[in-house]
This record gives C-alpha cells, sequence and structure tokens, in this order.
C-alpha cells in the first residue's frame, strides 16, 4: 500500500514538473527564434519540415497553419525597443519603410493569440492600407486611444499585453537568405495610462 | 540503504519522458483539435470551409490574418486521393496543405501556377494519384488540413475575391 502511493506520488510529481516545463518552454515565448532584429523574433524553420520539436510545438501553439520562409517570413514583437513588454493601456509609434516583400502588414494579437475587439474592427494595417509620409516612410500607431491615421487599437485594458506580428509574403531573396539583415519598424513606446 | 535517491532518479526520469512526449504531442493534439472544428463546420473531410474575415471573435485557428480570406478543408487520403482546385485570382493567393504535425509540406502561389486555374491531386502515394493528367503531391500524413489565401488589397475588391474563393474545392477523387 505505502510503495503504491510512492508510486502514484512519483507519476503526478513527474507529470506536473515534465509537462509543466514543456508547456512553459512551448507557451512563455510565443513563436521564439533564432534570429532577432531589434525586438522582432523569428525562425529560419517556422512551418517546415525541418522544424525541431520545440519549434514545431511554438508553431501549433502560438501560429498554426504558418508558411515556410520561401512564402512568407513572420516576424512578432512581444517588447518594445526598449526590451519592455507591449502593454495595452501604452501608445506606441511603429515606424518603417516598406519591407523587401511582395506585401507585408502589421498585425496587432492579444495574449490569447487572437485579435483584440475594438469597435472599428481595426486589427492591422499592410503596404496596401498604411498611410505614408511624404518620404514615403509610414507611423502606425498602436494604443488605446484613436489616433488620426494608420490606428491599430490595444483595447486599453491597462494590465493586459499584446504582441505585433510583421508578415513578408513572397520576401525577396536577399530577405530569405538571410531576415536578420532585414531593415524592420521601430516600436517607440510615447506614453502610459495611469 | 536509502532509497530516496532511486525515487528522486526515477521521478526526474519519468519526469523527462513526460517533457519529451508533451512536446512531441502537443502539434498533434492541437492539429486534431483544429481538423475537428474545421471538417464539423464544413460537414466532413475532403469538403470545403468558406470563414468569413477574420475577426476578434474568430477563435478556430490562432493569429489569423483580417486581411486575407480563407478557404479551408481537411483532407483524409487514407481511402482515396483527393481533388484540390480553385481559380486563381490577380492579387496574393496561395494554396498550402499541412502534415498532421503542423508541417508546410506544399505551398504554391499565384506566381508560381502562371495560369487563371490550379488543379492538385492529394494523395498518400505517388501511383494512387497518378493517371489523371493532373500533378499528384503526397501527403506524409493520411490527415491534414488545406488551406487557400487570399489577399484582399482594397475593400472595392472584396467581393470580387471572396466569389472566386468561393469555388476552391476539396473533394474525393
Amino acid at each position: 500500500m505505502k510503495l503504491a502511493l510512492k508510486l502514484v506520488a512519483v507519476v503526478v510529481v513527474a507529470l506536473i514538473l515534465g509537462a509543466g516545463s514543456a508547456l512553459f518552454v512551448i507557451r512563455g515565448f510565443g513563436l521564439g527564434g533564432d534570429i532577432a532584429v531589434g525586438p522582432w523574433v523569428t525562425s529560419l524553420t517556422i512551418g517546415s519540415t525541418q522544424a525541431d520539436p520545440y519549434t514545431r510545438a511554438r508553431v501549433a501553439v502560438a501560429g498554426l497553419l504558418a508558411l515556410n520562409r520561401d512564402e512568407t517570413i513572420y516576424f512578432t514583437a512581444a517588447d518594445d525597443d526598449d526590451g519592455e513588454a507591449l502593454r495595452s493601456g501604452c501608445t506606441y509609434k511603429v515606424t518603417g519603410s516598406d519591407l523587401p516583400a511582395r506585401w507585408w502588414s502589421v498585425t496587432l494579437y492579444g495574449e490569447d493569440h487572437y485579435l483584440v475587439s475594438n469597435p472599428k474592427n481595426l486589427y492591422s494595417y499592410g503596404g496596401d492600407s498604411v498611410v505614408r509620409e511624404e518620404d514615403g516612410s509610414f507611423v502606425i500607431s498602436v494604443g488605446p486611444e484613436e489616433a488620426d491615421r494608420n490606428w491599430i487599437p490595444t483595447g486599453g485594458q491597462t494590465g493586459d499585453t499584446f504582441s505585433l506580428t510583421l508578415r513578408l509574403y513572397n520576401p525577396e531573396p536577399d530577405a530569405v537568405r538571410d531576415p536578420s539583415a532585414i531593415a524592420l519598424p521601430r516600436i517607440a513606446k510615447e506614453t502610459c495610462q495611469s | 540503504m536509502k532509497t530516496w535517491p532511486i525515487w528522486l532518479a526515477g521521478t526526474i526520469a519519468l519526469a523527462a519522458v513526460f517533457h519529451i512526449l508533451t512536446v512531441f504531442g502537443l502539434p498533434y493534439g492541437i492539429m486534431n483539435r483544429a481538423m475537428a472544428g474545421i471538417a464539423s463546420q464544413a460537414g466532413g473531410v475532403n469538403k470545403p470551409l468558406y470563414p468569413e474575415r477574420a475577426t476578434a471573435e474568430s477563435r478556430g485557428i490562432v493569429r489569423p490574418s483580417p486581411d486575407l480570406l480563407y478557404t479551408a478543408c481537411v483532407y483524409d487520403v487514407s481511402v482515396q486521393p483527393v481533388k484540390l482546385s480553385s481559380p486563381v485570382p490577380d492579387t496574393y493567393w496561395s494554396l498550402s496543405t499541412f502534415a498532421s504535425n503542423t508541417d508546410n509540406f506544399f505551398v504554391v502561389n499565384d506566381r508560381e501556377v502562371k495560369s487563371n486555374r490550379i488543379e492538385i491531386i492529394l494523395a498518400a502515394n505517388e501511383e494512387a494519384g497518378s493517371g489523371q493528367g493532373i500533378p499528384v503531391i503526397v501527403a506524409p500524413s493520411s490527415k491534414g488540413i488545406v488551406l487557400f489565401r487570399s489577399l484582399v488589397p482594397s475593400e472595392d475588391l472584396r467581393e470580387e475575391i471572396d466569389a472566386k474563393r468561393r469555388e476552391a474545392n476539396c473533394e474525393p477523387l
């Protein structure tokens, strides 16, 4: 009887430790990746048959049905340029220039990896929809307060965090060869609600 | 004799096994759930589903793109091959196939098709799908997901692109 209880305890503890540590590693880092450009992160093997088991598990949790990098490169940012978590109660300026791809977009997702509810159903801006500055660059305003243009609402729950996904569809060959050399948008925090 | 080192080592070894099982099993579990969701809405496997534009209410697949219109189906080539067909619109468009472990094992886009229509056979092996005069893609798993993506570059074009993507089809050969 005592031995049986010990065995049950071992299995329960091992299950909590084993499955718990796996879920922590998989869920804790979004899509993750081995390439970082500022706050943007990607992996060369997302969606690929060469993906390692951890990348495959992260894709399943945070990016199911992602395409391989020859077709689309996905960058994800959960932090701003200063390395601080993106918070729904703060306003950020995402600034950059057209990216080396046939089409690109920036989309905001909540902690649950789904689009964030807002009255205007605004979730993203892309190469076809963003309003550009005179020099061709763009500024996307991400925050709880409506901006004049290129606004992606965060939902405004001050304690919540969110992430941005940058998609590059049909990336140029140089971008596929070396995603770390792509000039990606900057994410600068402007203000935060108290 | 002290036995606690043995119990500790056994617990750690078993924890490592559970860790590996979770990492390897999670993709299959999540894909199975996604396939069940698509198949139930489409009315079964090898049948297309035409979801509306993704919004905050969309809870089927994580990180959907609101700029695309999707057509999805669950393929099952265990009994017979599956024929995939679609018109190819004048915008970014792709047909991609995903194995039961989430791997994207095939993708083709509008620029690569060089035609205004595509037909492809998905089969368990090369022989099963041959003889139709249509390219055959061998699926590494008997079940998986087919996803057609169509970019909507402006609202003016949404109706036209939506009509075309609803012509995309998955059907047993």
